[in-house]
């Protein structure tokens, strides 16, 4: 039964997603109940899955029985396990979170609104197990398809985010797909362990280093990389409040680890490191991204745009633990990655409540019921250490190892990049403290009820994993150390 | 809104025509097995059919009644699909592994047949109900409306 786990995991939201329409035909409150169990059942399947792997080692399963190169496989190995866990739980909590938010005019299509988030679940669990680069751009293209119509959800200004990042999205898919038939017309093959066995003999080919390069450029626009991110404040900013919690926190989390499956496991960690120099582009671009975003995120005045490009900094971090070439710098990145998902989803959260409970969107509004909102301020207090990265949070071991890969690697521009990030976050975080704490002005009348269970839990549970993640980042750590690095690293 | 067409030409000639087509349609999709075809083209070929039936006939004329019905089926072909899957994970295989298929008294070769011709036929039926909602939604938004809120 354990070898079906895998597939079990993509399998159980997509047919919960499917059988929606039907089963919820006569009664439309059936959905988030179906929604919330189908993700419920993945979560312990995740679950029973890591430790599954950790144990008994990585499981490449073949669907319908054909065999590897011919096939399609899953590769379920201990990082895509690890990964999955985490997304499994941000995804229930953020269908937790999507009951009160929900768009409210809606109508019959909330059916379709709770099969489209379950879609986008499924689409970003095959992403993170596809064994071949066909099939990434397949369930990138699905889970970008569901985005798009999960930020228009509520039309309005919505609608011309949405079309915005359909234009761009759809723009970075295609460059992926054209790198992908480069490699496909290089090496007559699209299995990933298979394109890794033979280009060692490709690598005077230009069209592996043309095909890497539009892959990047793809990737960098579904990542939303600085200079490709336009899209993305608009879009998340405008989304409905119930969606943007899972839309920041995990696919651009996800589109990254698609990445580094490429650059790590198809391209091999050798190759990078002395005969295409992809990891310096990447490095340069990820300290660019860390300082800009950061930049123009203390420049908002929007709440959730605020947000947003903090999001985009943290991708520029990621990917300059993953461009050191060396075990730290990779373990850094990817815990920083696990530890950015839950701090994203951390902050949408905190932002839809502000929204949707306070009626707040500014930063300069948001001083005015902070003081008097203890659940807001406090998960603040503690989502904004992890952002800084200050010792007992996540943020800080993501931070510190990073930083270590880098000394490693004497890429000192890339540890002053990310020290730089910190300052600039620090500095919005302090705008934000400065207008909570000085703001004397009397509370207003939505201060007197208490904000519902689902907000609570949510803010409490990603604010409570924040700390956990830092508390017990020696095992999660010793684990990517020892059996999650990519071969040759 | 679709007006049903004035020209009696196109009203017999659709009368004729809509049958075969559909008669083509099945044997694409059952022929997917031995040779060209299969559940995507014929499923188009299918949902051509009904297109050309509420085109010629108005949306509100009784056999496109059929059709308005057949929009909450986009489901139902992707669960005869994962459905199938599904059944070949019971029985001891891979998702798709038809040869698991636990069907008494039938060998792994027809159990694959059988595996093939049932998930074509979720695909067909998928395939077919999306041109159809595509048609629907391009013309008139009120009728896709109606139907998820009636």
């Amino acid at each position: 039964m354990s070898r079906h786990f895998p597939a079990l995991l993509f399998l159980i939201p997509l047919f919960a997603a499917i059988s929606m329409p039907v089963v919820c035909l006569k009664h439309r409150g059936w959905s988030r109940p179906i929604a919330l169990g189908a993700l419920s059942a993945m979560v312990g399947v995740s679950i029973l899955n890591l430790s599954n792997i950790i144990e008994n080692g990585e499981i490449r399963y073949a669907f319908s029985g054909w065999a590897s190169p011919i096939g399609i496989e899953w590769v379920a190995d201990v990082l895509a396990s690890l990964i999955l866990v985490a997304l499994s739980l941000l995804g229930l909590l953020a269908l937790i979170f999507a009951g009160p938010t929900a768009p409210k005019d809606l109508g019959g299509r909330i059916v379709h609104f709770y099969t489209l988030i379950l879609l986008l679940i499924s689409s970003l669990t095959g992403i993170v197990f596809a064994g071949d680069l066909f099939n990434l751009f397949v369930f990138l293209e699905v889970a970008a398809l569901a985005s798009y119509a999960l930020v228009g959800v509520s039309g309005g200004k919505a609608l011309f985010a949405a079309f915005r990042y359909l234009i761009l999205g759809t723009l970075g898919a295609s460059l992926y797909l054209l790198g992908v038939s480069y490699f496909y017309a290089a090496s007559g093959t699209l299995n990933m362990a298979d394109i890794a066995e033979r280009l060692p003999h490709l690598l005077t080919s230009k069209a592996v280093v043309g095909g890497l390069l539009f892959m990047f450029i793809g990737l960098g626009i579904k990542m939303a990389l600085v200079p490709f991110h336009a899209w993305l404040p608009d879009a998340y900013s405008y989304a409905p409040e119930s969606v943007s919690p899972i839309l920041a926190s995990l696919v651009t989390k996800v589109a990254l680890l698609g990445w580094v499956r490429i650059i790590y496991w198809v391209i091999g960690a050798k190759v990078i490191m002395n005969e295409i120099p992809i990891l310096l582009l990447v490095g340069v671009f990820g300290s660019l991204a860390a300082v800009i975003g950061a930049v123009l995120a203390l420049t908002q005045t929007n709440l959730k745009r605020m947000f947003a490009y903090g999001g985009i900094s943290h991708i520029g971090i990621i990917l300059i633990g993953i461009s050191q070439g060396n075990a730290t710098g990779f373990v850094g990145g990817v815990f920083y990655l696990l530890n950015d998902a839950v701090m994203q989803a951390a902050l949408f959260f905190l932002a839809g409540m502000a929204i949707c409970h306070y009626g707040v969107r500014t930063v300069e509004d948001f001083g005015r019921v902070g003081r008097q909102a203890p659940w807001l301020t406090g998960s603040l207090v503690i989502i904004s250490l992890g952002m800084i990265g200050l010792p007992p949070t996540g943020g800080f071991f993501g931070k510190w190892y990073i930083i270590l890969g880098a000394l490693e690697a004497k890429n000192y521009l890339a540890v002053g990049a990310i020290l730089l990030s910190t300052l600039l976050t620090l500095a919005y975080f302090v705008k934000l403290f400065d207008r909570i704490f000085r703001d004397n002005s009397s509370s207003s009348d939505a201060l007197n009820h208490e904000p519902p269970l689902q907000f609570k839990w949510c803010l409490g549970l990603t604010s409570a994993a924040i700390m956990l993640l830092g508390l017990f980042s020696d095992p999660i750590v010793s684990l990517l150390l020892t059996q999650a690095l990519p071969p040759g690293l | 809104m679709i007006q049903p067409h004035d020209s009696i030409i196109v009203k017999s000639l659709g009368r004729f025509l809509i049958p075969v087509i559909q008669i083509f349609g099945l044997y694409v999709l059952f022929f997917g097995q031995y040779g060209p075809g299969g559940g995507f083209v014929g499923g188009v070929i299918l949902g051509t059919s009904i297109i050309l039936a509420v085109l010629t006939f108005g949306h509100n004329a009784s056999r496109s009644q059929i059709a308005k019905k057949l929009l909450h089926g986009d489901g139902v072909g992707m669960l005869i699909y994962a459905g199938v899957g599904g059944l070949c994970m019971i029985g001891g295989g891979e998702f798709l592994n038809y040869a698991h298929l636990e069907i008494p008294g039938l060998e792994v070769a027809s159990r694959r047949s059988l595996g093939i011709v049932l998930t074509q036929i979720g695909v067909a039926l998928d395939v077919a109900v999306t041109a159809i909602s595509i048609v629907f939604s391009l013309s008139a938004e009120e009728i896709i409306e109606d139907s998820l809120n009636g």
